[in-house]
C-alpha cells in the first residue's frame, strides 16, 4: 500500500525530521520506501536508511510518495506520513512526538 | 622544567596530565593485505565491535550535550547514530569485507563514496558530509586503536587539555571538575571560548604559540593563568608559587590607595553563576544577561518566571546593585521560536534594542513589567536595567516611554512596582558620539568593550583573520572609552564597563584612570581586579591613561602600560 503526501516540516527531510523518519521506519517489520512523487518507482529509496533519506534532498512543500509492504504496513504508513505532515521544526516541538515514541 | 609564555585568560592555576585534543588527527590506514589473507569473519566482528564502541560514544555525547547545552544541539547526534546504523552503508561495508577487504579499508572506502555524494549536493547536504566524516572517524579510531581524544566531555580527572584552539562548543562540553586547565596554541582572551572557560572557572592560558606543540601527551604540566605561563615538569616550588598567585576573595568594597571607590561586579549569564559570584566577592552584578531565560525552550518565559529570576539575583546580592540587560538576541545569538531573519550581516542587522522596540515589542513589554515588579520587591532597590545596542536617541526615548507605559499599566492593575535605575550599553560608535545626550537622559552607561572594539575597528569578533584588530588597546578604542567617560563626567550618570577588558587585572589602573566607576567581569577575575584596585593611586592612574591616550599605535599603548609586546 502507498500514500502521497506534501512535506510540511520547514527543514524538509533534513536533520531532525530525517532522523525521526528513519527511526520510525525502523520500528516496523514492513519494508518502507520513500521517493519524490514525480520520480515514480525508480525514485524510491529505503526509508530506514539515513543515507538514502537525507540523500533525497527533499525540501518543504515537495510531494513525496511513501510505499509500505508487510504485516504492519498500514501502521508504518501512518507513522511515517504523520512525521511528514506535521510541522516538526528543528526545535522539535511536535504534538506527534508522543505518538511515535509509544511504539 | 620548561616554561612557555602565553596570555593568561582565566586567572587561576591548575596542574595535571597533558592531553592533546586533535579533532583533525591523522587517521592513516596501513596498506591493505591481500584479500586471500583476510579472515572475513574476524573482520566482521571487528567492524561490529567498532560500531558498538562508536554508538556508545555518540550516545554519551548526545546526553551530555542535551544536559549542558540543549536538546537542539544534541539532535545532531541522532543523525550520527542514524548513519552508524544505516542498513545500506553497513551492508556495503559488510559486502566489501566479504570480498576480502579489511574492516578499516572497507569503512574508509564506503564512507568516502557517500561523503562525495553529499558534497556534490547543496550547502545543507555538505553538513551531512561533515556528520558522515565524524562517524567514519569514530569507527576508524576504534578500528585502529587510535586513542584520539574526541570526547571532550569525558576526560579523566586532572587533565590539562592542550589544543590548537578550541571552539565555543568544544569548551562548553568540558567538565570543569575533570579539566584542571587549558592551554592553546592560538586564540586570544576575548575569544568566546576563552570567555566560556572563565565562566566555568577553568584555568587557561591561550595563544602560547608553536612551542606548545613540543609538550607531549602524558607530560606533567602546570598552567598559571595569572601570569600566562605553561610550565612542563614543574618543581614543587613553582606549583606553590602559582597557587599563591591566585588572589583571595575580598568581600568588602574596594577603593584606590588614595580612596576613590571602584565597584567590582560580576557578569552573570545563569542562575547557577549567582552564588559563585557572591563567593568571589563581587560587588553585585554589572551585567545580568537575560538570554538564558529564553534559550533551550519552545516559547518565551512568562512574566512571573522572569520576575522570579530577577528577584533571585537581587536576593543573592541584597546590598548591591544588579544591572539587568534586557533581551539581547540577534547577531550570533539565535532563538529558534523567535523566527529571527537570516541576515547577510547579522552583527549589523536586527539585534538588541532594535528587535525589542519593533518585531519583539511584546517580549520587551513583558520583560519590563517583570522588571518593574522586581524593583518593588524586597531587595529591589538595587535593581538597574539597561538596553543593549543603542545607536539612536529615539531608541532611548522609545524605551523610556515603554517603561512609563508599563508602569501605568501596572498602576492601573493595582500591582506593586517601581522604576529602577535605567541605562544604556555603549557598544556602537554611534552611542559613543551621543554619550553626552545619553547621560542626560539616563542614570548610567555601561561600555561593552567586546562589541565596541568590533564596531569601532570594523572587525568581526569571530573572524580569526581580523583577530589582531579586535583588541581594546587599539588607540581608537581607548579614545572611544575616554570619550564616553568624559561625556558623562559633567552629569549625574555613572559609567561602568562590562566587557572582557574590565576583567584583565593588567588594565585595571588604565581603566581607573579613564574614569570608570564600575568594572564588571567574569566572577573568577573579581578577586584579582579588586586587589589591583587597592594598589592603584588615582592620580598615577590618570597620568597613565593620559599617556596611553597620547599613543598612536597599539604597540605604543602596550609599551606605555608596561605590557610585553605582542
Amino acid at each position: 500500500m502507498e500514500r502521497t503526501v506534501t512535506v510540511v516540516p520547514e527543514a524538509g527531510l533534513h536533520a531532525r525530521p530525517a532522523s525521526k523518519l528513519v527511526q520510525a521506519a525502523n520500528r516496523f517489520d514492513a519494508d518502507v520506501s520513500i521517493g519524490r512523487a514525480d520520480d515514480g518507482d525508480d525514485g524510491l529509496v529505503r526509508a530506514d536508511s539515513m543515507l538514502s533519506v537525507s540523500g533525497l534532498n527533499v525540501g518543504h512543500g515537495e510531494s513525496v510518495r511513501v510505499v509500505a509492504e508487510g504485516a504492519d504496513a498500514e501502521a508504518a504508513l501512518d507513522a511515517v506520513c504523520d512525521l511528514l505532515t506535521s510541522a516538526v521544526d528543528e526545535g522539535g516541538e511536535s504534538g506527534n512526538d508522543g505518538d511515535g515514541e509509544a511504539e | 622544567m620548561t616554561t612557555l609564555t602565553g596570555v593568561g585568560s582565566t586567572p587561576l592555576s591548575g596542574a595535571g596530565t597533558a592531553r592533546w585534543y586533535r579533532p583533525e588527527a591523522d587517521l592513516t590506514l596501513p596498506d591493505p593485505p591481500e584479500p586471500s589473507a583476510v579472515d572475513a569473519d574476524a573482520e566482521l566482528s571487528r567492524f561490529e565491535a567498532a560500531r558498538d564502541e562508536a554508538r556508545e560514544a555518540i550516545r554519551r555525547a548526545r546526553d551530555r550535550t542535551a544536559a549542558r547545552v540543549g536538546e537542539d544541539e544534541a539532535a545532531v547526534f541522532d543523525a550520527h547514530e542514524g548513519f552508524l546504523d544505516d542498513p545500506e552503508l553497513v551492508g556495503d561495508v559488510e559486502d566489501a569485507i566479504g570480498d576480502g577487504v579489511v574492516a578499516e579499508h572497507a569503512v574508509h572506502d564506503r564512507f568516502a563514496a557517500a561523503i562525495e555524494q553529499f558534497e556534490a549536493l547543496d550547502g545543507r547536504m555538505a553538513e551531512r558530509a561533515d556528520d558522515l566524516r565524524d562517524v567514519r572517524d569514530r569507527l576508524l579510531r576504534a578500528l585502529l586503536n587510535v586513542d584520539g581524544l574526541t570526547d571532550l566531555g569525558d576526560l579523566p580527572d586532572g587533565t590539562v587539555l592542550l589544543a590548537e584552539r578550541l571552539t565555543p562548543s568544544d569548551t562548553a562540553e568540558l567538565n570543569p571538575d575533570a579539566v584542571a586547565a587549558i592551554a592553546t596554541v592560538a586564540g586570544g582572551r576575548t575569544a568566546h571560548a576563552a570567555i566560556i572557560a572563565r565562566s566555568l572557572s577553568i584555568p587557561a592560558v591561550v595563544g602560547v604559540g608553536e612551542s606548545l606543540r613540543d609538550v607531549a601527551d602524558g607530560d606533567d604540566v602546570l598552567v598559571d593563568g595569572t601570569d600566562g605561563w605553561v610550565v612542563v615538569d614543574p618543581d614543587p616550588a613553582e606549583r606553590a608559587a602559582a597557587d599563591a598567585d591566585e588572589a583571595a576573595a575580598i568581600a568588602e568594597r574596594v577603593a584606590t590607595a588614595d580612596g576613590r571607590p571602584v565597584e567590582v561586579a560580576a557578569n552573570v549569564g545563569s542562575e547557577a553563576e549567582l552564588a559563585p559570584a557572591a563567593d568571589r566577592g563581587a560587588d553585585g552584578i554589572g551585567l545580568f544577561r537575560t538570554e538564558f531565560l529564553f534559550l533551550d525552550r519552545e516559547a518565551p518565559p512568562s512574566e512571573d518566571e522572569q520576575y522570579e529570576a530577577v528577584t533571585a539575583a537581587l536576593s543573592a546580592f541584597p546590598d548591591d546593585r544588579v544591572v539587568v540587560r534586557t533581551l539581547d538576541v540577534g547577531g550570533d545569538k539565535q532563538v529558534p521560536y523567535l523566527d529571527l531573519p537570516s541576515e547577510g550581516n547579522p552583527f549589523l542587522g536586527r539585534r538588541g534594542i532594535r528587535l525589542s522596540l519593533d518585531e519583539h515589542r511584546d517580549l520587551f513589554e513583558t520583560q519590563l513589567r517583570a522588571l518593574l515588579r522586581a524593583a518593588a520587591s524586597e531587595d529591589g532597590d538595587g535593581l538597574a536595567v539597561m538596553f543593549p545596542l543603542v545607536s539612536r536617541l529615539e531608541e532611548v526615548d522609545a524605551a523610556l516611554d515603554a517603561v512609563e507605559s508599563a508602569a501605568a499599566d501596572l498602576d492601573a492593575a493595582g500591582v506593586d512596582h517601581a522604576v529602577p535605575e535605567l541605562g544604556a550599553m555603549v557598544e556602537t560608535p554611534a552611542a559613543v558620539f551621543l554619550a553626552d545626550r545619553l547621560a542626560d537622559r539616563l542614570d548610567f552607561l555601561s561600555i561593552g568593550t567586546n562589541d565596541l572594539a568590533q564596531y569601532v575597528m570594523a572587525a568581526d569578533r569571530e573572524n580569526d583573520g581580523v583577530a589582531d584588530y579586535h583588541d581594546p588597546l587599539h588607540p581608537a578604542v581607548l579614545r572611544a572609552v575616554d570619550r564616553t567617560t568624559s561625556a558623562a563626567a559633567g552629569t549625574d550618570a555613572w559609567v561602568g564597563m562590562c566587557g572582557e577588558m574590565a576583567g584583565d587585572p593588567a588594565l585595571t589602573e588604565l581603566l581607573v584612570g579613564l574614569g570608570l566607576d564600575e568594572l564588571s567581569m567574569s566572577a573568577v577575575t573579581v578577586p584579582a581586579v579588586k586587589e589591583r584596585v587597592r594598589a592603584v593611586d588615582a592620580a598615577d592612574a590618570t597620568a597613565l591613561a593620559e599617556a596611553a591616550l597620547a599613543c598612536e599605535t597599539r604597540a605604543e599603548v602596550r609599551d606605555a602600560l608596561g605590557l610585553d609586546g605582542d
